[in-house]
């Protein structure tokens, strides 16, 4: 097929089931939620709750699109719909099973890192644009915050691509079809690259229990603040995208990616990324917020070092190991 | 088709580029600067290489943007959303990038360069010539990176004692250093 067409059709197909995921996933999320405080979640819009991210996406379009009078209006519109275009370009390179995905670049994992580390620009332009304190400094955190933890980010990823010796998501999946997962297999460092990688995505995605830049107690709701209606959705719906790539790009580079057995490939690629988005949620939940310098501390004497050394065991592994 | 993308791709370079030059607001600047950055990446892909293109997204668009950010925020007073940019040397600057553009030019014409995309792009090859035929190259680029993080340093120690011009108590964003019962 004409890759031009191949790559509109993939990207319109892969948007309407993305999108259906992330709503229903927030239905998910909020039953999820309600279980472990003891409630019940949504139950009044259809059965048990089920329409209720019909019913929200409406009452978000419906609300008053509010403008404040001395923001900059042309960056304040522009960053809702960038930060989920940013989270949604992640997913032009992430096999969902073999031949099943918009581009193998031979930099599939590069790709990948350079947008998640552009996300914190659409946030920053966001608060700043507001023309409000706590805004700006949400989106200063966002950005402080971004370009730390994209240092352990890009070791930890830097040890499957050493493990496995190519760049490419999709060949770095294939590798683990052959090899066995990187998880286990080797022994060692991708067990820790992957805890590494873990931290860090959570940290690179603002969430919970590295959220500082929207920190509810103290920013209001940091660079998102001024927002109303649908551009308050749009960055709803990005965090959730975010989030929901991310366990893709974790089951893609440690756990075998579409490798499973008895059922097709892009079965247990969903299956594993719907189980990682289920833990992000439970540690959502869980977990309380780190202030802003014991998460600098987190990310600079520890999670730095300890990648470095990961990356070294990795080489050496691959070098003269059992691989 | 290709051509068509590459010259969608090429105008709004030129047209990003030149609104970095002539926008007035420094913090629009920079985001127009984040656009060239990032169409000049597109444009590597169109030219299949594709390592340049993540490197060019992941450092430049990436790490540079951010350090600019923080450098319109740690020294402009943050007054409102505008950050005008002053500037009296027009002139001189007109005049010095068009002699960058001219040496450019000049050196891009005069060069043979080869016409097919292949292995010298790939990240292999590149790893494989920065540890071989560039060592020298490559180690001398690590110590003017290392010169230039203890410069910063002993820059920023400094901050310490006397706070740098325009400094304003509470402006501070991040704790200066991870103070256990930091209120911030």
């Amino acid at each position: 097929m004409n890759p031009w067409l191949h790559g509109a059709l993939y990207g319109v197909v892969l948007l309407a089931v993305l999108m259906t995921i992330v709503a229903w996933a927030t239905w998910f999320e909020r039953k999820f939620a309600g279980r472990m405080q003891s409630r019940m979640g949504p139950t009044i819009v259809g059965w048990a709750g089920l329409l209720q991210p019909i019913s929200d996406a409406f009452k978000l379009l419906q609300k008053e699109d509010i403008v404040p009078a001395r923001a900059d209006k042309t960056l304040f519109n522009l960053a809702p719909p960038l930060t989920l275009f940013f989270a949604l370009a992640v997913a032009a390179v992430v096999p969902f099973s073999p031949g099943l995905l918009a581009s193998d670049m031979d930099v599939g994992v590069l790709y990948i890192l350079a947008l998640s580390g552009l996300t914190v620009f659409p946030i920053w332009t966001a608060g700043w644009a507001s023309n409000n304190k706590y805004a700006l400094l949400g989106g200063m955190r966002a950005v402080a915050q971004g370009i730390s933890y994209e240092i352990p980010l890009l070791m930890a990823a830097a040890v499957p691509i050493v493990l496995a010796g190519t760049m490419s998501l999709g060949g770095i999946v294939e590798f683990q079809v052959q090899h066995g997962w990187l998880i286990w297999w080797p022994p060692g460092p991708g067990l820790f690259a992957f805890i590494i990688f873990l931290l860090a995505a959570l940290a690179e995605g603002n969430r919970i229990p590295f959220d500082i830049p929207e920190a509810e107690s103290e920013l209001v709701s940091g660079p998102s603040t001024e927002y109303t209606g649908i551009k308050f959705g749009l960055f709803y719906l990005g965090e959730y995208v975010h989030t929901m790539i991310s366990g893709a790009v974790m089951s893609a580079l440690f756990f075998g990616g579409w490798d499973g057995p008895f059922a097709p490939g892009l079965h247990w690629m969903v299956f594993k990324t719907l189980f990682f988005f289920v833990v992000l949620l439970w540690m959502r939940w869980s977990l309380v917020r780190y202030r802003p310098d014991q998460l600098m501390a987190i990310c600079w004497k520890y999670l730095v070092p300890a990648s470095l050394v990961v990356l070294l065991w990795a080489a050496v592994t691959v070098v003269g190991g059992p691989a | 088709m290709l051509q068509i993308a590459f010259g969608v791709v090429a105008a709004a370079l030129l047209f990003s580029a030149f609104k970095v030059v002539t926008t007035r607001n420094l913090v629009h600047g920079v985001l127009w600067l984040g656009l060239t950055l990032a169409t000049t990446a597109a444009a590597f892909v169109l030219l299949k290489a594709t390592f340049l293109a993540a490197m060019q997204l992941l450092l430049y668009t990436g790490g540079v943007l951010t350090l600019m950010l923080f450098g319109i925020m740690l020294t402009a007073r943050v007054e409102g959303v505008e950050v005008p940019v002053e500037s009296d040397n027009r002139g001189r600057a007109a005049l010095l990038a068009v002699g960058v553009f001219a040496v450019f030019a000049w050196t891009i014409l005069n060069t043979p360069m080869p016409t097919a995309p292949g292995a010298a792009f790939s990240a292999q090859a590149i790893g494989a010539s920065f540890l071989t035929d560039h060592l020298l190259a490559f180690e001398v680029l690590s110590l003017l990176l290392l010169a230039a993080m203890v410069g910063a340093i002993v820059l920023a120690r400094t901050g310490d004692h006397a706070p740098p011009a325009g400094h304003r108590p509470g402006r501070r964003v991040l704790p200066a250093r991870g103070t256990k019962g930091d209120p911030s």
